[in-house]
């Protein structure tokens, strides 16, 4: 009961957080933005399916839950990295 | 393939962690510190992952892994609402 509890507070922080990026988006239109909004969506996405999905799963198969956690870190790496790729074009 | 998924999310956001803080580091913008102080924490909460589903099976680490999300969340949207906004 108190992991659900905190289960739907972690998913509501990431949301809320993906939420903010989005309006930095919104207002810059730095692609940055876009990209932490996407990948705090999938975190809160994660969280909601290892909550409903997850009991469900084996544990043979759990791990397929995490890959989508991990996509949401490699879209953060991309965007770090197409961010460090713009500030190095000369101008 | 389980363990290569939980290594990869540990790695990945470790790597996050490093990237944001040093570009903070440099630029001294709030909403990477706040990011990378987010992501650090989500590395323990991976590193837990790993200990609790590979290393420890029999062991139920899955609420102190709730607990390290919920504070990397926590974390930023307080930095997020506080001080960048």
């Amino acid at each position: 009961m108190l992991k659900t509890l905190l289960d739907g507070a972690v998913m509501m922080a990431y949301l809320a957080c993906a939420l903010f990026f989005l309006r930095f988006y919104l207002q810059s239109k730095d692609r940055l933005f876009a990209l932490f909004s996407l990948a705090f969506t999938l975190m809160g996405l994660h969280n909601v399916l290892g909550t409903v999905v997850g009991p469900d799963l084996d544990t043979e198969r759990i791990h397929y839950l995490f890959v989508v956690r991990l996509v949401a870190y490699l879209l953060i790496l991309g965007a770090i990295w197409d961010k460090n790729r713009a500030g190095r074009k000369p101008r | 393939m389980a363990e290569v998924v939980y290594i990869l999310c540990a790695l990945t956001s470790a790597a996050c962690a490093v990237l944001l803080l040093r570009a903070w580091r440099r630029t001294r913008m709030k909403l990477l510190l706040y990011s990378g102080l987010c992501f650090s924490v989500l590395t323990v909460n991976n590193v837990l992952l790993f200990v609790d589903l590979v290393l420890i099976p029999a062991g139920d680490l899955s609420l102190a892994r709730t607990l390290a999300s919920l504070a990397g969340g926590s974390v930023l949207l307080f930095g997020l609402i506080w001080d960048v906004s």
